[in-house]
C-alpha cells in the first residue's frame, strides 16, 4: 500500500530535511500497515463472503437447502409488521437496560475493592472468575431450579420473608429478571477484571499522593479511578453494548429457542436464529440479522458518544480546576 | 502521565468522630470483606452445584429439595465418561487449538492496537470503523457461508478451519487500543525514536511490557473461548478424531433423555486446566509485581 | 532495528505457516468417509451402539457412524446447503416433513425396493416418511405413541378409579378427563390435574386425523380438529386443574415427585424422563388408554441423501439396523426406543413388567396406542403455523389474555406466515 501522507507535520521543516523525513514517514506507513494488516486480510477471506451472501439472502426466501426464490424487499417489509420482531427488539433493550447498567457498575466497585491492599486477594479474584468458565448446561439447570415458579430457591426466601411468589419464567418482567440476573452473575467477574488490568496501569503515585492530600475513598474513586479508567470504561460500554445486542446463550439455555411464554424472552439473535435454523427461513433470519446490525451501529454510536462526550467535558473541567 | 489535576483536590479531614485511623481502617477493610464474601458466594455457587451433580445421579438433579452435599458417584461418572467419549484426544484438540489461537491473537491483536492507539496514518479512523464495524455482525448470520469457504479450502474437519479465523480479531485489537491509550506514555515513545527505534522495536521494547496485565487479560479470555467453544466446532468438525472437548460433550446428550450427571462430570473436568490457566495468567495482571514493572 | 523486525517478520509468518500446514494435499473433495464407506449422522441414544458396532460382522458393510452433539438440525441444514460433506444416512427427527420440499436432496427409497418391507411396519408411521409426490424420504425408526400417566394413589383420594382398565374407561374423553380433574382439585387442595394446559392442546391435536394444512398446502387449521383442542385447553385453564409447570423444568420434576401433579398425558418415551425427574415416585404410577384415544408424539426416520456413493449398500444398513428383531432386541429392550415394526410390539420379548409402574406391563397400552394412530398429513410448515397458536394459548394461561381474542389472533398471525411463505 503506497500512499503519500495527506495531514503535514504539524511543525514545518527546512527544505532539505523534508525528503528524508517524507521517506522515514513513508517507510513508518508501511510498518504500521503491516501491523494492522493481519485484521484485513483474514476479514478479507473470511468474513467479506459472508456479510455479501448475507446481504443477498436477505432479499431472497430460501429454506436452507432448495432453490433461493427472489422476493425484492419482501423479508425487510414483513419483518416490519412482523410484532415477535419487534417484541425481540424491546425485549433485547429492556433486558440490556436491566443487566448492562447494574452488572458494569458492580464490576466497577469490585474492581475498586480488589484493588485495595485487602488479604486473600487472589482468592477472590479466582471466585470472581469461576462463573465465566461454569458450564453453560449446568448454568442453565441451576438457574432454572433459582427461577422455578413453585421449587425456587428465590420464591422460598420470598416466602421465608413473608413476601408473595413471583412466576419468575412464565411471567413478562420475571423472564426478564431471571436473564438479566444471569446475565450479571455470567459478566460481572469478567468486567471486573478487565477494570482491573486497567486499575494496575493507574500510577501509584497518583494514589500516593491523593493519599497525602487527605482525599476520601469516595473522592478518589470519582477523582482518579474513573477519569484515568476511562477509555476502558468506554471498551466495557461498547462491548456490553455489543453483547447485549446480540445476547442469545442466556435466554436460549434458560427458555428455548422461542424465548418462553409469550415470547418474552425472545432476543434479537435468539428470533434469527430460531428462524434460520428452526423454520428454515434463511432469508427472514439474514433480514434480521442486518436490521440488528444497523440497530447495534446507531446504539453504539450513541453510546461511544454519552461516554466520550462525558470524557470532553471531564477534561475542560480538570483544565479549570 | 500527569497529575496535577488530581493533587489539586482540596483535602479533607476524616469527618468520623472519635475512632482511631487504624479502627476505621480496620471496619473499612472488615466492611470490604464481608462485601467481596457474599460476592464470592454467589459467584462459585452454581460451580459448587455443578460439582456436586457430577458426583451424584441423574435422578439426584432433579429432586426437591435439591441434594446439596457432593455424593460418592464421582469416579463412577467419570468411568462412564471415559467410555462414552474420547476425552483424552478431544482435549488434546482442544489444546492446540486454544493455545494456537491464543499466541497468535496476542501478537496480531497487540501490534494491531498498538499501531491504531500510539500512531498516526492515512485512513487510520475508516479502518478503526470497519473493524468496529465487523464486531456487530452477528455471528449467527455467517454459519452457512463460512461453512462454504471451509468447505472450498478444504479445512472441513480441520483444526485450522477453527484456529485461522480466530487468529486476530477486532475485540482483542480494540480492549488492547483502549488500554495502551492510558498505559504507553507517549514521551516513552518519542524517547524512543529519537534513540532510532522504527516502529517494531518499540513495539516489543516499549508496547509489549506495558501492556502486560492486559496481555494476560486478553491471553486468559481468548485462551476460555476457545476452549469453551461450541457452535463453529459442532459445524466444522466432522472427523470424530478431531474434535474438540466440547463437541465431544455435546456427544452426551440424547434424543429423549441425557445422563446429566455423566455431562456434569464432563463438564466439571474440561474447566480445571482453565482454573489453572486462569491462576498462571492472572499472576500477570494481577500481583503488585505487575504494577512495579510499569513504573519503569 | 532491522534486525528485529525480521525476527518478527519470521515469526509471524511462521505462525500463519504452521497454522495452515496441511492444507496442502487435501484432495479429499467434499466426503465425510472413505470411499466404500457409508457414514451415518445420528443422536446420541437414537440407535443402539451395540448394534452399531456389529453391522460389519453381519452384513460386511463399513459404516461409520458419527453422534452428532448440540443442534443437530443446524448442522444438517449447514453441510446440505454448503453442499458438502453431507452424511450418506442421516437421521431426521419428527419434523421430517419440513425436507419435503427438497426431496429431491433423498434418494426415494421406493426405488430402492422399500415397497416390501411396507407391511412390516405400522402404516401411519410409514407414511410420515413419504412425499404427498410418493416419494419416501425416511425409513421409520422409532415412534411415539401416548397414553395417560397417572397416580392411582391420589386418583384414590379422590375418590376416582384407580385401575387402569378402570380409568380409561371413566376417563374415556377429554371431557370426562377435565371434569375428573375438577373433582380432583376439589376434594384435594394444592394438587392439580395436569402439569399445564399446553399438554392438553398438544396431545388432543396429536390425535387428530387432519392438521393444520392439507397435501396442496391449504390452510385448514381454523376447523375443528384444532379448535376442539384449542377450546379444551382452555376449558382446562379456566377449571384451574393446571399446575403451570412447563415440561422439562424443574417444576414439572418437583410436581411430580411431590404428587402435586395427579397425572398427565405423553408419549412412551416420557416414562424415562418420568423415571428421571421423579425416581422417588417409583411403583406409585400407572398407564392407561389416554382420554381422547391414540395418539403419537415424537419419533425418528433415516433418509439417504443424494450425496451417498452407494445407495444400495446404505438401503442395506438402514433396512438391518431397524429391521422388526434389531427394533426389538436394540431398540426397545435396549435403548427404550419404541419400535415401528408391528411385529415388535407384539413379541413375548417386549411384555415386560415395569417396576416404576407398579408391575404393570405398559407395553400393552402403549403397543395398542401404537396400532390406533389415525394417519396424518404433516406439512412441512406446521411447525410455523403450529407455533402460531401454542404462543398465543400461552398469552392465554401466562397473561391472562382473552381466549377469544387470542384465537382471533393466532389465526391473524397465521395469515401473516402463510403469506411470508407465499403460500396464500
Amino acid at each position: 500500500m503506497t500512499m503519500t501522507p495527506v495531514a503535514a507535520p504539524p511543525a514545518a521543516r527546512p527544505g532539505a530535511a523534508v525528503h528524508a523525513a517524507a521517506g522515514r514517514k513513508r517507510k513508518e506507513y508501511l510498518s504500521l500497515y503491516l501491523a494492522i494488516s493481519p485484521f484485513y486480510i483474514l476479514f478479507a477471506i473470511f468474513g467479506v463472503f459472508p456479510i455479501l451472501f448475507s446481504i443477498y439472502l436477505s432479499f431472497h426466501n430460501w429454506d436452507g437447502i432448495g432453490e433461493m426464490r427472489f422476493v425484492g424487499f419482501a423479508q425487510y417489509t414483513f419483518m416490519l409488521s412482523d410484532p415477535i420482531f419487534w417484541k425481540s427488539i424491546l425485549n433485547t433493550f429492556e433486558i440490556w437496560i436491566i443487566s448492562t447498567i447494574p452488572m458494569l457498575a458492580i464490576a466497577l466497585v469490585l474492581a475498586f475493592m480488589l484493588n485495595q491492599q485487602i488479604r486473600g486477594k487472589s482468592a477472590y479474584r479466582i471466585a470472581y472468575f469461576v462463573p465465566n468458565v461454569t458450564s453453560i448446561v449446568a448454568v442453565a439447570i441451576i438457574f432454572g431450579s433459582i427461577f422455578s415458579n413453585q421449587f425456587g430457591l428465590i420464591n422460598w426466601l420470598l416466602q421465608t420473608v413473608g413476601l408473595g411468589t413471583v412466576e419468575w419464567l412464565t411471567t413478562p418482567w420475571g423472564i426478564k429478571v431471571a436473564i438479566a440476573a444471569m446475565v450479571i452473575w455470567r459478566w460481572m467477574g469478567y468486567n471486573a477484571l478487565i477494570y482491573l488490568a486497567g486499575l494496575q496501569a493507574i500510577p501509584t503515585e497518583l494514589y500516593e499522593a491523593a493519599r497525602v492530600d487527605g482525599a476520601s475513598w469516595v473522592q478518589v474513586f470519582f477523582r482518579i479511578t474513573i477519569p484515568m479508567l476511562r477509555p476502558i470504561i468506554l471498551f466495557t460500554v461498547i462491548t456490553s453494548t455489543i453483547g447485549g445486542m446480540q445476547l442469545f446463550t442466556e435466554p436460549q439455555v434458560l427458555l428455548g429457542n422461542s424465548g418462553g411464554p409469550g415470547n418474552e424472552g425472545q432476543t434479537m439473535v435468539l428470533y434469527l436464529y430460531q428462524q434460520a435454523f428452526s423454520l428454515n427461513q434463511f432469508g427472514y433470519g439474514a433480514a434480521i440479522g442486518w436490521a440488528l446490525f444497523v440497530i447495534m451501529i446507531v446504539f453504539s454510536f450513541i453510546n461511544w458518544r454519552l461516554v466520550m462526550g462525558s470524557e470532553t467535558r471531564g477534561l475542560r473541567r480538570g483544565v479549570r480546576a | 502521565m500527569t497529575t496535577q489535576h488530581v493533587t489539586s483536590s482540596p483535602a479533607h479531614v476524616d469527618r468520623s468522630s472519635g475512632l482511631s485511623p487504624q479502627a476505621v481502617q480496620r471496619i473499612k477493610s472488615f466492611i470490604t470483606h464481608v462485601l467481596l464474601l457474599i460476592g464470592v458466594l454467589i459467584s462459585i455457587f452454581p460451580f459448587y452445584w455443578m460439582f456436586v451433580m457430577a458426583s451424584r445421579t441423574t435422578g439426584d438433579i432433579f429432586q426437591f429439595p435439591p441434594e446439596i452435599l457432593p455424593g460418592d458417584r464421582l469416579l463412577e461418572n467419570i468411568r462412564n465418561l471415559l467410555a462414552s467419549i474420547d476425552i483424552w484426544g478431544s482435549t488434546l484438540n482442544t489444546l492446540i487449538v486454544a493455545v494456537c489461537t491464543t499466541v497468535l491473537v496476542l501478537f496480531f491483536d497487540s501490534i494491531a492496537a498498538f499501531a491504531f492507539a500510539k500512531f498516526e496514518f492515512p485512513g487510520k479512523n475508516v479502518l478503526f470503523i470497519i473493524l468496529l464495524a465487523t464486531f456487530m455482525i452477528p455471528s449467527q448470520l455467517s454459519t452457512v457461508p463460512s461453512f462454504v469457504i471451509m468447505a472450498q479450502l478444504g479445512w472441513v474437519g480441520t483444526l485450522q478451519a477453527l484456529i485461522v479465523p480466530g487468529a486476530v480479531n477486532a475485540f482483542g485489537i480494540f480492549l488492547l487500543r483502549q488500554y495502551a491509550q492510558g498505559a504507553i506514555p507517549s514521551d516513552l515513545l518519542d524517547a524512543s525514536r529519537i534513540d532510532g527505534c522504527g516502529f517494531f522495536r518499540q513495539y516489543w521494547n516499549v508496547a509489549v511490557p506495558l501492556l502486560r496485565p492486559a496481555l494476560a487479560f486478553l491471553g486468559i479470555f481468548t485462551f476460555i473461548n476457545a476452549w469453551n467453544d461450541y457452535f463453529w466446532p459442532l459445524i466444522v468438525l466432522i472427523n470424530p478424531d478431531r474434535i474438540t472437548l466440547q463437541v465431544a460433550l455435546s456427544q452426551l446428550f440424547g434424543l429423549y433423555q441425557t445422563d446429566y450427571s455423566m455431562v456434569m462430570a464432563g463438564a466439571f473436568l474440561a474447566v480445571i486446566p482453565l482454573l489453572v490457566v486462569f491462576f498462571i495468567g492472572a499472576r500477570q495482571f494481577l500481583s503488585d509485581l505487575a504494577a512495579g514493572a510499569l513504573k519503569q | 532495528m532491522t534486525h528485529s523486525r525480521r525476527s518478527f517478520l519470521a515469526a509471524a509468518s511462521g505462525l500463519l505457516g504452521t497454522a495452515l500446514l496441511g492444507t496442502s494435499g487435501c484432495g479429499r473433495g467434499g466426503y465425510l468417509t472413505p470411499e466404500g464407506t457409508i457414514s451415518l449422522w445420528y443422536w446420541n441414544r437414537s440407535i443402539s451402539d451395540t448394534l452399531l458396532g456389529k453391522v460389519k460382522d453381519e452384513i460386511g458393510i463399513d459404516l461409520v457412524p458419527q453422534k452428532i452433539g448440540g443442534d443437530y438440525k443446524q448442522k444438517l441444514l449447514t453441510s446440505l446447503a454448503g453442499k458438502a460433506y453431507v452424511p450418506d444416512i442421516a437421521g431426521l427427527n419428527e419434523d421430517i416433513a419440513t425436507y419435503f420440499p427438497d426431496a429431491d436432496q433423498f434418494i426415494d427409497l421406493y426405488e430402492l425396493g422399500a415397497k416390501e418391507l411396507e407391511p412390516l411396519y405400522l402404516d401411519w408411521k410409514w407414511q410420515r416418511g413419504v412425499t404427498p409426490e410418493g416419494k419416501m424420504i425416511g425409513f421409520p425408526m422409532d415412534t411415539g405413541p401416548t397414553a395417560l400417566y397417572y397416580r392411582p394413589d391420589i386418583f384414590e383420594q379422590a375418590g376416582l378409579p384407580t385401575e387402569p382398565d378402570e380409568v380409561a374407561a371413566a376417563l374415556d374423553t377429554w371431557e370426562a378427563y377435565l371434569e375428573a380433574g375438577s373433582a380432583l382439585v376439589e376434594a384435594l387442595p394444592g394438587v392439580k390435574m395436569i402439569p399445564n394446559i399446553g399438554m392438553v392442546y398438544g396431545q388432543a391435536v396429536a390425535q387428530q386425523a387432519t392438521r393444520y394444512l392439507d397435501e396442496e398446502d391449504n390452510f385448514i387449521g381454523d376447523g375443528p380438529q384444532i379448535r376442539r383442542p384449542w377450546e379444551l385447553a382452555v376449558e382446562a385453564h379456566q377449571r384451574k386443574i393446571a399446575a403451570n409447570a412447563l415440561d422439562w423444568t424443574p417444576d414439572w420434576g418437583a410436581g411430580m415427585t411431590r404428587g402435586t401433579i395427579a397425572s398427565f398425558v405423553g408419549a412412551v418415551w416420557m416414562a424415562q424422563v418420568l423415571e428421571e425427574a421423579a425416581a422417588d415416585t417409583s411403583g406409585k404410577w400407572r398407564v392407561c388408554r389416554a382420554p381422547g384415544g391414540a395418539g403419537n408424539s415424537g419419533g425418528s426416520f433415516l433418509g439417504i441423501t443424494k450425496y451417498c456413493r452407494d445407495p444400495e449398500k446404505a438401503y442395506k444398513v438402514i433396512t438391518w439396523i431397524q429391521s422388526p428383531e434389531n427394533q426389538l432386541v436394540y431398540g426397545l429392550n435396549e435403548m427404550q426406543l419404541y419400535p415401528a415394526a408391528a411385529a415388535a410390539l407384539e413379541d413375548p420379548r417386549a411384555q415386560k413388567k415395569e417396576e416404576f409402574f407398579g408391575g404393570q406391563i405398559i407395553n400393552e397400552v402403549f403397543a395398542t396406542s401404537a396400532k390406533q394412530v389415525k394417519p396424518v398429513y404433516l406439512s412441512p410448515y406446521d411447525n410455523v403455523v403450529g407455533a402460531a397458536f401454542s404462543d398465543e394459548l400461552a398469552n392465554v394461561w401466562s397473561l391472562g389474555k382473552d381466549p377469544d381474542r387470542a384465537w382471533e389472533d393466532a389465526l391473524r398471525e397465521v395469515d401473516r406466515q402463510l403469506s411470508h411463505l407465499g403460500l396464500i
